[in-house]
């Protein structure tokens, strides 16, 4: 039970923590101080209206920010923070992650769908394109992590890594791993669905609070995200010295610095070329990472 | 004008109006845009209001916010947004009454038009109707659009009316002209920066605005763009976007593009290609290839 606990300060910690870092690399300073600046921003459109387009799809319209949110909740459940401490200790792990990533494309297709608006509905469409192939590149990325653990359940693949970390043993792992976490937070170079050029996608018609719950959700997404790869490649919650929940937390927050960084500093493709991309480059080198896994775990 | 901002700490500039909360009009608009204008404010969350800097009030609306264009705007915007906040002053009203632009206009069973339950404009509101794609002949929804004149990702006063599938643009049509070339030394970095945010690079975009706003001459920003994979971003079909955005980042003088059709070349384009090629014209060759279209038989009729 102490598990539940820890997701939900992991995730608190992590929403601030990515919050920060997001305006610190933007170079904006100010003059109330950085680290309450998120805090102000909440307090700003939670006093500002939630503007209702014509004739949206209401259950979804509202539905939607809260499915991604749970989705990072029920996603971050089979993270252990140590040995036999998660939520959901499973032991398919790995595939619940993969259902959470898969419903993910879903929440964000409806929240752009139920705004009855042109540029949301593009960047809903846009994102189920780009989402899919990304989603195939990531399971066969975390197959490839479970081989060494012959198991599905993510403490099982956290203990394989004692001797060695996965990032370490399979390279092409984690950078291919990342590309995913962009899409599906939404952000820089994969961000589809909520981009500047759709000015916002599917977050172009909200405002006020849901603007801040849909904020809220895309960055607890990119900590459970963080959290999930820091346990497939960075080993998790092993480590000397501190304990294992404390290593985990640590990792989680490099990876989020990584993402954020990578979000801001890359640039985003027109969606066909990065289409092109997914399915004829890094499609094939998630399977030569699969490959370089089944040989290495060979007898 | 705008640039000018880029540097202010506290400021953003917003994509989306919903994300907003003070209309910040800069400069000069044509009469032509004021229906626009009116549009995009009632589209403003509450509470809300509007700065006009170097820019005349509509003269219906009730104590306006003025700005006097040699001005700096940012303690003035600071300002009225405390004030909003603490309620100190009050939200501003709608500027247009809340009903459809067009009277009904509808014909059929349902009213709106088109052939069963798609198509038609019911209200002056085009709604999507089956067509035929025009890479392979798929029957697929139409829907026509229009964007702009102050949309931030298209060029200053441009508006452009789309015939979209999917993202693919079908047909499009000038609604009204870019804003003519304002002659100041800095638009090319302007340009760039509109292309920088469009291909998902908003530090670097502000870095770009705030040269041009210093006036200075940012000598790493070419090798910054290349190192964020500005340029490798943009496919083969896109080299002349390449091309402009590398002379723009430089403030060199673009290749000119010749006899070229502006709207006939985004005809079969994907909605981002399409908006980094509008956003690449520097303003002269923009006014040239763009023009503002010649109005459809009954249009005139239909404005009336």
């Amino acid at each position: 039970m102490t598990a539940i606990p820890l997701v939900f300060a992991l995730l608190a910690a992590g929403i601030w923590l990515s919050a920060l870092a997001e305006r610190f690399a933007s170079g904006r300073r100010f003059p109330s101080g950085t680290v309450f600046a998120p805090l102000l921003q909440a307090a700003r459109l939670l006093s500002q209206q939630s503007v209702r387009t014509e004739h949206p799809d209401g259950l979804n319209w509202v539905l939607s920010p809260i499915a991604y949110l749970t989705l990072a909740v029920a996603g971050l459940s089979v993270v252990p923070f140590a040995p036999e401490l998660a939520v959901a200790p499973l032991d398919t792990g790995i595939v619940l992650w993969g259902a959470c990533e898969a419903l993910t494309i879903v929440a964000v297709f409806l929240h752009g769908w139920s705004a009855n608006s042109m540029l949301p509905l593009i960047g809903g469409y846009r994102f189920v394109a780009i989402g899919l192939p990304a989603m195939l590149l990531s399971m066969f990325v975390l197959i490839a992590a479970a081989l060494p653990a012959q198991s599905l359940s993510v403490g099982a693949i956290v203990e394989s890594q004692r001797s060695l970390w996965n990032v370490v043993r399979q390279p092409l792992g984690l950078p291919l791993f990342l590309l995913l976490g962009l899409a599906i937070s939404l952000r820089g170079p994969m961000d589809y669905g909520d981009a500047a050029d759709l000015s916002g996608g599917t977050a172009a018609e909200v405002s006020g609070p849901h603007r801040l719950a849909w904020g809220i959700a895309r960055l607890a997404m990119l900590t459970a995200f963080a959290a999930m790869g820091a346990s497939v490649f960075l080993g998790g919650y092993l480590g000397p010295w501190l304990p294992g929940p404390v290593w985990l937390a640590l990792k989680t927050a490099a990876l989020l610095l990584v993402l954020t960084w990578l979000g801001r500093n890359l640039a985003r493709m027109p969606a066909p070329r990065m289409m092109a991309a997914l399915w004829l480059v890094l499609l094939p080198l998630s399977f030569l990472d699969l490959v370089i896994a089944g040989v290495e775990a060979l007898p | 004008m705008a640039a000018r901002l880029a540097r202010a700490p506290g400021i953003s500039l917003q994509h989306s109006i919903r994300h907003a909360a003070i209309l910040l009009v800069a400069g000069r608009y044509r009469d032509t845009d004021r229906s626009a204008l009116c549009r995009l404010h009632d589209q403003l969350p509450q509470p809300r209001a509007t700065a006009w800097w170097g820019a005349a009030p509509l003269t219906d609306v009730h104590d306006p916010v003025t700005i006097a264009e040699g001005d700096d705007p940012v303690p003035q915007l600071r300002r009225l947004d405390r004030d909003l906040l603490r309620g100190a002053r009050a939200s501003e009203p709608d500027w247009l009454p809340d009903e459809p632009p067009n009277a009904w206009r509808g014909k059929g069973d349902h009213g709106q038009g088109g052939k069963g339950m798609m198509g038609g404009v019911p209200y002056g509101r085009p709604m999507a109707m089956m067509g035929e794609e025009m890479r392979d002949g798929l029957m697929l929804d139409a829907m026509t659009v229009t964007i702009g004149p102050f949309l931030r990702t298209l060029p200053p006063g441009l508006s452009l009316e789309l015939t979209l599938q999917g993202d693919v643009i079908q047909q499009a049509r000038v609604a009204t002209p870019a804003y003519s070339a304002s002659g100041i030394a800095s638009e090319p970095l302007l340009r760039a920066a509109r292309i920088l945010e469009l291909l998902g690079l908003p530090d670097l975009a502000r870095r770009a605005r705030i040269s041009a706003a210093r006036g200075d001459d940012d000598e790493g920003l070419v090798a910054a763009a290349r190192r964020r994979g500005a340029l490798l971003a943009l496919p083969a079909d896109l080299a002349d976007v390449r091309a402009r955005l590398d002379a723009a980042l430089r403030r060199g003088a673009a290749p000119d593009p010749g006899e070229e059709c502006l709207v006939d070349r985004l005809a079969g384009m994907e909605w981002q290609s399409a908006l980094l090629r509008v956003a690449s014209f520097d303003p002269a060759t923009l006014s040239r290839i763009a023009p503002a279209a010649e109005p459809e038989e009954g249009e005139e009729e239909k404005a009336a």
